[in-house]
């Protein structure tokens, strides 16, 4: 719950009446301040302390969001070492709890992949075939989840979701859009759709509440491809066709915006989800489109500047 | 002398009068086609709406294309009301190999019924796959057709491609399947046009209601047959097909131009 999602999840939670005490778990401090939440700080190696903290606080529910994106907080081989090991610890330690009825996890639809001939936008019965490092990641939470609650015999709720955009929201995706000269794909340049974080937040809300027990996409209507966002934000757009990315991605990744191979992979060939049942099963629907993600994650500033509220000197 | 020639139509002028009736003749087709470009320059749009629907498909782009689509087929469209005007619905045409039947259908639905239309059968490799992808392919797998027929979109498949005119292929009882899952209806097509000549003809059939007695899989195979009769039918009721060759000036043909 260190991680901008999660503390906005967490903030929800607060205002939920039908949630008691509130425990998170993270190995970074939490973005906001949270009002009758306890924050424990552990890092994703310290499986002792986390199986004692969680067993000891006995949970009906877990919201499980620990989890790295290639290239947004960590570099693609640590941000892998440390989803697993996060996952093993926490899901391991949720077995323990005697009270425990729900899991709710983070996914994302990268776990579809996107092999040649995989489905356009595939649905949550879809197969899992991920083709990227980061998809493959989160296909491990899903079955390290599934294979926990089978074994306990509690639900696994799964939010699949798209790319995750926000105004703080450390994303490899957002970055490499917002670069004065973005890149595109000339051949393909295929669609994409994102989510909003407060519509994912809300997601996570709605299936803890309503204990969800099934995968589901968490995709913003509507979609784009790079060309279009990058001329929706007043970018230069660069066309490539080929061999010209063994540049982009070196010369991306010196200007601060590193293109991990699941980004590579939705440049050539879209991140695309069915995000149809959404408001079958929560009751809710995405209140922002994809275009009206990429319209904001132009408009929000690089940098915020506050004025400290009490003068010291 | 002036008032006679007014009265009178000489030869040289009967002659100019040939001549320029004989050149109109020669250039009709030139015109219409000049005419027919005239159009399409007035409505092809390069405005860039900036987004793509949920499958991809570029509404902005597909106006384009069909307006330049008009240089090559000049599509009659009939029976198009039969067809739902909100929900979702399988179209199934008859194809010749490279005639485009799905492609061209797909257009000619989308501007009778002012609606995204999209069609089956798109590759998956660049650049051809993408672009298809934009003026709203699909690939031919039943799980993509059953989530667009339940997104509420009328989709156009074609039968197998076939050699002769009036022949019809067999028609995919798995894409016929996924209609039956979506629980959308099922309408024939017959279609008609010519490599050598612009004219082009679309008629849509009644809606043919899936087996209610069949439970399983016999269901799909039944209804693709069926399909493949009512299209069948659907030819021989437009009369001759249109080769848009000399062929057509003999007497057993060139009798069904719309």
């Amino acid at each position: 719950m260190g991680g901008y999602l999660g503390t906005l999840v967490t903030s929800m939670l607060e205002d939920e009446p039908w949630v008691g005490a509130l425990a998170g778990i993270d190995a970074d401090p939490p973005r906001h301040r949270l009002k009758r939440t306890t924050f424990h700080r552990i890092r994703p190696g310290e499986h002792d302390r986390a199986v004692e903290t969680i067993v000891d606080f006995d949970p009906h529910i877990v919201v499980y969001m620990g989890v790295w994106e290639p290239d947004a907080r960590a570099a693609p081989s640590a941000a892998a070492a440390l989803t697993d090991e996060a996952s093993t610890t926490v899901l391991g330690a949720a077995a323990e709890c005697s009270s425990l009825e729900s899991i709710i996890i983070r996914s994302g639809i990268e776990v579809y992949g996107r092999a040649k001939r995989s489905p356009t936008r595939p649905s949550e019965s879809s197969r899992r075939r991920p083709t990227s490092d980061w998809g493959r990641s989160v296909e491990n939470i899903e079955r390290t989840a599934l294979t926990v609650g089978e074994r306990v015999g509690v639900t696994i709720g799964t939010l699949r979701l798209a790319p995750v955009l926000g105004r703080h929201v450390p994303s490899p995706l957002g970055r490499f859009l917002r670069q004065p000269v973005v890149p595109f794909s000339a051949l393909a340049d295929p669609p994409f759709a994102v989510i909003e974080d407060r519509d994912a937040a809300r997601a996570f809300v709605a299936a803890a509440r309503q204990r969800l027990a099934e995968p589901l996409n968490v995709v913003a209507p509507g979609a784009i491809t790079v060309r279009q966002a990058a001329h929706r934000g007043h970018r230069l757009t660069l066309p490539l066709l080929g061999p010209e990315w063994l540049i982009a991605r070196p010369a991306s990744y010196l200007l601060g915006a590193p293109i991990p191979d699941h980004v590579h992979e939705l440049l050539h060939r879209g991140r695309l989800a069915d995000g149809s049942r959404i408001e079958s099963v929560l009751g809710l629907a995405p209140e922002s489109s994809t275009t009206d993600v990429i319209d904001s994650l132009y408009s929000w500033p690089s940098v915020i500047h506050r004025p400290a509220q009490r003068q010291v000197a | 002398m002036a008032a006679l020639g007014n009265v009178i139509d000489f030869p040289a002028r009967q002659l100019a009068g040939v001549g320029s009736a004989a050149s109109d003749a020669l250039s009709g087709a030139a015109a219409d086609a000049a005419a027919a470009a005239g159009a399409v320059v007035r409505s092809v749009r390069f405005d860039d709406a900036g987004e793509v629907d949920d499958w991809g498909r570029d509404p902005a782009l597909v106006s384009t294309v069909i307006a330049l689509s008009q240089l090559r087929w000049d599509i009659a469209t009939g029976g198009f009301d039969a067809l739902p005007k909100r929900s979702g619905a399988l179209v199934v045409t008859n194809a010749r190999r490279f005639a485009l039947a799905p492609i061209y259908t797909a257009f000619a639905l989308t501007t009778a019924l002012d609606r995204p239309v999209r069609f089956v059968g798109r590759p998956d490799d660049a650049p051809v796959g993408p672009f298809l992808r934009r003026i709203g392919g699909l690939l031919d797998r039943p799980d993509e057709l059953e989530a667009a027929l339940r997104g509420g979109d009328i989709v156009v498949i074609g039968a197998a491609p076939h050699t002769r005119p009036r022949g019809v292929g067999v028609v995919d009882h798995a894409l016929v399947g996924a209609a039956v899952a979506a629980n959308v209806g099922v309408y024939p097509a017959a279609t008609t046009s010519s490599p050598f000549a612009r004219h082009a003809r679309i008629e849509i059939g009644r809606r043919i209601p899936a087996s209610k007695t069949r439970r399983g899989p016999l269901a799909e195979l039944e209804l693709a047959d069926r399909l493949r009769d009512q299209i069948h039918r659907l030819l021989d009721e437009m009369g001759d097909i249109p080769t848009g060759t000399p062929l057509d000036w003999l007497p057993f043909s060139g009798l069904g131009r719309h």
